[in-house]
């Protein structure tokens, strides 16, 4: 039996205790209600899978000093040197880095007058070869990559192929195929999608328009390659890499050899920062609150040490002197758990406003409340086991 | 109705032994009203506490009300404590929290009664004690009188086979112990056994048969006085008042 009238009434007559306990609850509720909520959202960005092999491509910069180097021919023989070296699986020259938090991105028009036609989501606009669907390790579920002798080598070509991303393939063209379908740039410039890959994300992780990608033919000739190869052989690929490149023509630099997951860790350090510091603010709340009801309990057993005693000489049994403490500590938690959670769902109202963060989902309130009840049971047990054993002779001595 | 035989407590610390009771025997008989006195130290607390099964002891067999209860599980004995035996304490022990109601229904609540059968017993409990209109009452509102009238109501709430009481007037004025003391013996002469530990010798002679304790053994003088049931031996009350004022002294 759980007696929870006269434990109600009991509380209700000497509250100054429980309230203070109650107001920590409540605040506690609040706050780890939506800290847990924040950490769970960044998660989940940090899991979002980006569609590359993001642990196999290793990415580099080469700055050529040479005045007189005709820069696009020398990229494509730097290309043919990087596929060729041992362990790599393919290799690209590339405009700009998945991941990087730098990049191009663009809008095309859905049809051939820009003033009267709708423009396409922004997306990340990557200017690729035949070499990057397979260098990023990208799955290709729709039509087909570009073949070499489609490559163009600057964006001035007015017919131009693209590989699309599947979430900007939905976007624009939502009933329908993106096979065949023409984007506009400008009156003159015409963009055929020839291909849609799963998944492909552009560089700014923070962006709503992270998941929609274009991969154009265009063989730009820039100073960024992605080289793929097992992350086992990174080390001595980047020599390998140095010593190739150098011996083709020593007049440049290479530098910022990093994977794409060291490029992906680096751009959510700041959301890693926020899920280590939530994390501790919520562990440490969980334990205040915990300590709080270790501390109560173990107050009100000093306090009550005769009564106990009493109520054990009365017939309670050790069962009952433990579920009472348990009981007295879960009515606290249920009324801090139902204002906690009411604060909670207001807080995250006004998180959404200012720092335009998502709407809290009212299973976490709930799930905080779950948690609670198991640090309190925690909390809680073992004094109360303790008091439990106090002797039912206590109701007889002067104390 | 009681029966202890040859029961003995012994503290132990890692330096020293000390008896509480040694070879203690008596026999209580249902409808019995003994008063138990003797010097500080001499036993009587142990003793109540081992009749009340509020511990345990280390040699001897005991038995309440035809039950050895010699080694009995907590909640066995807890159990028999809750439905044979209803105490009354020199404190009064309600809990402050609880109104008279509540204080009552605590060990009502132990076993198992709903709510319409506590709420019947808590009325008549307190109708007994003549403080039904002070249901919800919280204990600070009352008078130390009626504060113990309302812990023998709820030892009376349970209907126990026996009431142990601890001084119970230990902590009432002479006034408020006398109203205590006749409210006993009505609940005596209703039929109740009641074991009563007391320092006071007026009261110890109101009783059927004071038991003395000296060093954790009885010494047993029957006292059967005007006015109670057997009346034989008015005697003894001479020794007793000796025996107690010796004590006191």
């Amino acid at each position: 039996m759980l007696h929870i009238k006269p434990i109600l009434s009991s509380l209700l007559r000497s509250k100054s205790g429980p309230i203070l306990l109650l107001i920590q609850i409540i605040l506690s509720v609040a706050i780890v209600a939506n800290a847990s909520f924040i950490i769970q959202e960044r998660l989940a960005l940090m899991q979002r899978d980006s569609g590359i092999k993001e642990s196999e491509v290793l990415t580099f910069s080469l700055f050529n000093f040479d005045p007189l180097i005709d820069k696009t021919a020398q990229n494509k023989i730097d290309q043919q040197i990087l596929r060729g070296l041992p362990n790599v699986i393919d290799a690209t020259s590339t405009n700009m880095l998945p991941l990087s938090g730098g990049g191009w991105s663009s809008t095309l028009k859905l049809g051939p007058d820009p003033d009267s036609t709708k423009s396409t989501p922004q997306f990340a606009m990557y200017l690729g070869t035949d070499h990057t669907i397979e260098t990023l390790g990208l799955k290709l579920i729709e039509g087909r990559n570009f073949y070499p002798h489609e490559l163009k080598d600057s964006l001035d070509s007015p017919s131009r192929l693209a590989i699309i991303s599947s979430v900007l393939a939905k976007a624009i063209w939502p009933d329908e195929s993106a096979l065949g379908k023409v984007l506009y740039e400008g009156k003159d410039a015409q963009i055929t999608v020839i291909g849609v890959v799963e998944k492909l994300q552009g560089a700014w992780i923070d962006s709503s328009s992270l998941e929609n990608s274009v991969i154009q033919n265009v063989d730009y000739g820039s100073s960024s390659y992605m080289v793929r190869a097992k992350s086992e052989f990174h080390a001595e690929l980047k020599d390998a890499i140095k010593k190739a490149l150098l011996a083709e023509n020593p007049n440049r630099v290479l530098d910022g050899f990093k994977s794409i997951e060291a490029l992906k860790d680096s751009s959510y350090r700041d959301h890693k920062l926020m899920i280590t510091v939530l994390t501790m603010m919520v562990v440490l709340l969980l334990l205040i609150t915990s300590l709080g009801l270790t501390g109560m309990v173990m107050f009100n057993i000093q306090r009550r040490t005769k009564q106990i005693g009493t109520r054990r000489a009365l017939g309670a049994k050790k069962r009952n002197i433990i579920s009472y403490f348990l009981v007295e500590n879960y009515l606290i938690c249920l009324a801090g758990g139902v204002l906690g959670g009411l604060l909670a769902i207001q807080l995250g109202q006004q998180l959404m406003k200012i720092y335009s963060l998502p709407m809290l989902e009212l299973s976490y309130p709930l799930f905080t409340v779950a948690g609670l009840f198991i640090v309190t049971t925690l909390a809680v047990y073992l004094p109360a086991r303790k008091a439990a054993n106090i002797s039912p002779a206590t109701a007889t001595r002067s104390v | 109705m009681l029966s202890m035989k040859n029961v003995s407590k012994v503290f132990k610390t890692d330096l020293v032994e000390t008896h509480a009771l040694r070879d203690f025997n008596l026999e209580v008989n249902e409808g019995e009203f003994v008063a138990v006195t003797g010097p500080s130290g001499s036993g009587k607390t142990t003793f109540l506490n081992i009749a009340g099964l509020l511990e345990g002891f280390t040699h001897g067999d005991y038995f309440l009300d035809g039950i050895n209860v010699s080694n009995l599980s907590d909640n066995k004995s807890a159990t028999i404590r809750n439905e044979k035996i209803g105490f009354i304490f020199q404190g009064f022990n309600l809990i402050p929290d609880l109104n008279l109601a509540e204080n009552i229904e605590v060990p009502l609540r132990y076993r198992g009664f709903n709510a319409k059968e506590r709420q019947r017993r808590v009325q008549e409990a307190l109708e007994q004690v003549g403080l039904a209109s002070r249901l919800k009452h919280l204990p600070t509102q009352l008078s130390g009188g009626q504060q113990q009238r309302v812990a023998i109501a709820r030892a009376l709430a349970g209907e126990p086979r026996f009431l142990l009481a601890d001084e119970p007037t230990g902590n009432l004025d002479s006034l408020m112990a006398r109203q205590v003391m006749e409210l006993l013996e009505n609940i005596n002469q209703a039929g109740t056994t009641i074991i009563m530990v007391t320092h006071d010798p007026e009261l110890a002679r109101r009783a059927q048969r004071n038991i003395q304790i000296v060093d954790g053994q009885v010494c047993d003088f029957t006292m059967y006085h005007q006015g109670y049931r057997h009346v034989s031996d008015i005697n003894a009350a001479t020794d007793i008042d000796k025996l107690v004022a010796n004590a006191d002294r």
